[in-house]
């Protein structure tokens, strides 16, 4: 066997054709990363498009198949979910923007195709949220259970309110009024994307593809905890390479600098063109080099690593320091210095704890249980 | 102990299982045939396996104080993790709830299912009816063991495939088994879990050497233990039949179509029964007399 690491990953994404190269013994390893970041169906399209799939061992076909199914039906399902909140909700008539995961699958945008995503967010103006939480608890959205403190975090500080579950179908949906933290000081006037909305074939509000790309790298370059890491900045990649003329480029750029976000999209260019080769315009890099942060050797440090595929037989050396540096940073990000003081002490208590004693020692006792 | 690997080579899925609880090796190797289990070098020197799944004691101050076991199916962690000494009954249970998670290309619902002649009959049961008893009985009356946990069903056939594994018996219906069943064909005893003091059960040898044949689906039963009880049979209708039927079904909220065409031409065929029960005896002869030799 190979030594394989987050390179061979990479290259599998990049060159489909690779995939016919692997041993059995090879693809076993190569599986269980790809699940563990959610990656086979994307994948197993991936490898259809190259007309590579039907050529592989049975042994893969039949892992990228299942995997095909839960997306597939995830696809059904959010187009479900999505017809039944309109309809629930249409009396507010509030405008409600289906992000992320959802928003790509209802778009109709490649990015949607074979990606998983375990709830639905939305965007709505905030001054309607009050009578949505409530409306939806009367039609079985209850709030998930939570810490007081977990309480109080939402509502003050985030750009969200405490996800709510369905009762019967287990969805759960993360309702937004802005696409970062308040108390962040980096929240854009929310005009800035609502006015960049289309109705998707199916009737239901997602992004243009310039807010959908913007929205994607600042949830990513915001973020603390990068388990999907290299998922999202296969979001990106796909999300530059299909179809972006230079109107699409010029508008990104245009609505980074209104929100701005510009040193977020320099950052994205960056590692999508370092990692998966993203051709990316050179006017574009041009345009974005003064945002370039001035830590920018770090920055590569944690995001080289944190941004490729991380599964523990896989992943770069330093990857642990990294995934350490970039929890940090996320932090820093989202909150003030007084207030992340308070919330490291709140949270970092019980992380000390549960290294000491195990992971479930919080755990409240209903969690699942086997059968 | 330094974790080790040992492959599980069954069918149609099998397993690589990394473990550093000796409790867990022994049983693995009790339970399961010398032709399935094997000992592995290391993850990347082993057999190809369908899932790679672990079960490891907990670290930090757990190893000293009631030290833990954990289940990992890969790198997820999908339950709480037990008492060491439940260490074994975690990881067969874990190994259930993978197939059930990640399996979508068999219709799965939750039942046992044995079969005489390759007819099958499928008993889809909630915990506590009785269910793991039965299944005990009948392959100590040399019916053959598909699965005590689950039916892998074809899509759009009535064919049902093996998943043979241990047969888990719970509380009271262990010393009942224990009159069956040689010693060695029992695991150590979990006690104290969720479900009661817990053991699992080796099947007989004929449902290993055949655990690669699939079989027909000749009929459901709800078994339902009830002490003292005569034996009662209800014949339910179809669409009684389908309802407790496809809500025991693990995936069918996943593939929906195809589970609900499947199970509905099942039901055309294979007559579908409530059985109440306190004499095993009389259960099997029904099975036999009235449902698989009329298939």
């Amino acid at each position: 066997m190979h030594d394989m690491d987050a390179n061979t990953l990479i290259r599998l994404f990049s060159n489909p054709e690779d995939a016919l190269k692997l041993s059995l013994k090879e693809w076993q390893l190569v599986v269980l990363a790809l699940r563990h970041q959610q990656l086979l169906a994307r994948y197993a399209i991936r490898f259809k498009d190259f007309q590579v799939f039907e050529s592989l061992h049975n042994y893969v076909k039949h892992h990228l198949i299942n995997a095909e199914i839960v997306a597939e039906k995830q696809t059904l399902q959010v187009l479900f979910e999505a017809r039944q909140l309109s309809k629930q909700l249409t009396k507010y008539n509030a405008q409600f923007i289906f992000l992320k995961g959802a928003g790509y699958s209802l778009s109709g945008h490649p990015v949607g195709a074979g990606r998983t995503y375990s709830d639905i967010d939305v965007l709505t103006a905030k001054e309607h949220i009050e009578n949505i939480e409530k409306d939806l608890t009367l039609h079985g959205w209850l709030p998930e259970k939570m810490t007081d403190y977990d309480q109080k975090y939402y509502r003050t500080w985030a750009h969200e309110i405490p996800p709510m579950k369905h009762a019967e179908r287990g969805t759960v949906l993360d309702i937004h009024h802005n696409i970062v933290p308040p108390v962040s000081n980096r929240a854009p006037d929310s005009s800035v994307f609502f006015n960049n909305v289309e109705l998707s074939e199916s009737g239901h509000w997602t992004f243009t593809k310039e807010a959908m790309t913007l929205h994607s790298l600042v949830h990513l370059f915001f973020n603390e905890d990068f388990k999907y890491g290299f998922r999202d900045l296969l979001d990106l990649h796909i999300l530059m390479t299909t179809n972006a003329d230079n109107t699409y480029w010029s508008k990104l750029v245009a609505m980074a600098k209104t929100s701005g976000f510009t040193g977020e999209l320099y950052l994205a260019c960056r590692y999508t063109q370092k990692i998966l080769n993203t051709p990316v315009p050179i006017e574009v890099y041009r345009e974005l080099k003064p945002y370039r942060s001035w830590t920018m050797p770090v920055l590569d440090y944690i995001f080289l690593r944190l941004l490729s595929p991380n599964h523990p037989f896989f992943a770069l050396p330093g990857y642990k320091l990294a995934a350490f540096l970039g929890f940090i940073r996320g932090h820093k990000l989202k909150m003030p210095f007084h207030i992340l003081f308070f919330h490291t002490i709140t949270k970092g208590g019980k992380l000390i704890l549960e290294a000491l004693f195990g992971s479930s020692l919080f755990a409240k006792n209903e969690i699942t249980r086997p059968k | 102990m330094k974790s080790v690997p040992v492959t599980i080579d069954l069918s149609p899925f099998s397993f690589l299982v990394n473990t550093n609880i000796p409790l867990v090796v022994d049983n693995l190797f009790r339970i399961y045939p010398d032709s399935i289990v094997s000992h592995g070098e290391s993850i990347k020197n082993s057999k190809v396996c369908s899932y790679t799944v672990s079960a490891i004691s907990s670290s930090g101050v757990r190893k000293i104080v009631k030290p833990q076991a954990r289940f990992l199916c890969d790198q997820k962690e999908p339950f709480k993790p037990l008492a060491i000494n439940q260490g074994y009954a975690l990881l067969e249970w874990g190994m259930n709830w993978t197939v059930a998670a990640m399996e979508m290309q068999h219709v799965i619902t939750h039942s046992a299912v044995l079969a005489r002649e390759n007819k099958a009959i499928l008993f889809p049961a909630p915990p506590g009816s009785g269910k793991s008893t039965l299944t005990a009985y009948l392959v100590y009356k040399n019916w053959r063991l598909l699965s005590d946990e689950m039916a892998l069903i074809q899509p759009h056939s009535n064919t049902v495939y093996p998943f043979v594994r241990p047969i888990c018996l719970k509380n009271r219906s262990i010393e009942i088994a224990k009159k069956w069943f040689a010693a060695d064909r029992f695991s150590s005893i979990a006690p104290n879990t969720h479900k009661g003091d817990v053991i699992h059960l080796s099947p007989p040898d004929p449902s290993w050497s055949e655990h690669k044949s699939p079989a027909k689906i000749c009929g459901i039963v709800f078994p339902k233990y009830k002490a003292g009880s005569e034996l009662k049979i209800y014949k339910l209708t179809m669409a009684e039949g389908f309802m407790e039927f496809a809500s025991n079904a693990f995936n069918y909220g996943v593939i929906g179509a195809t589970g609900f065409k499947t199970i509905s031409n099942i039901l055309e065929d294979a007559p579908v029964f409530e059985v109440e029960y306190s004499d095993l005896e009389e259960v099997k002869e029904f099975l036999e007399e009235d449902i698989i030799a009329n298939a």
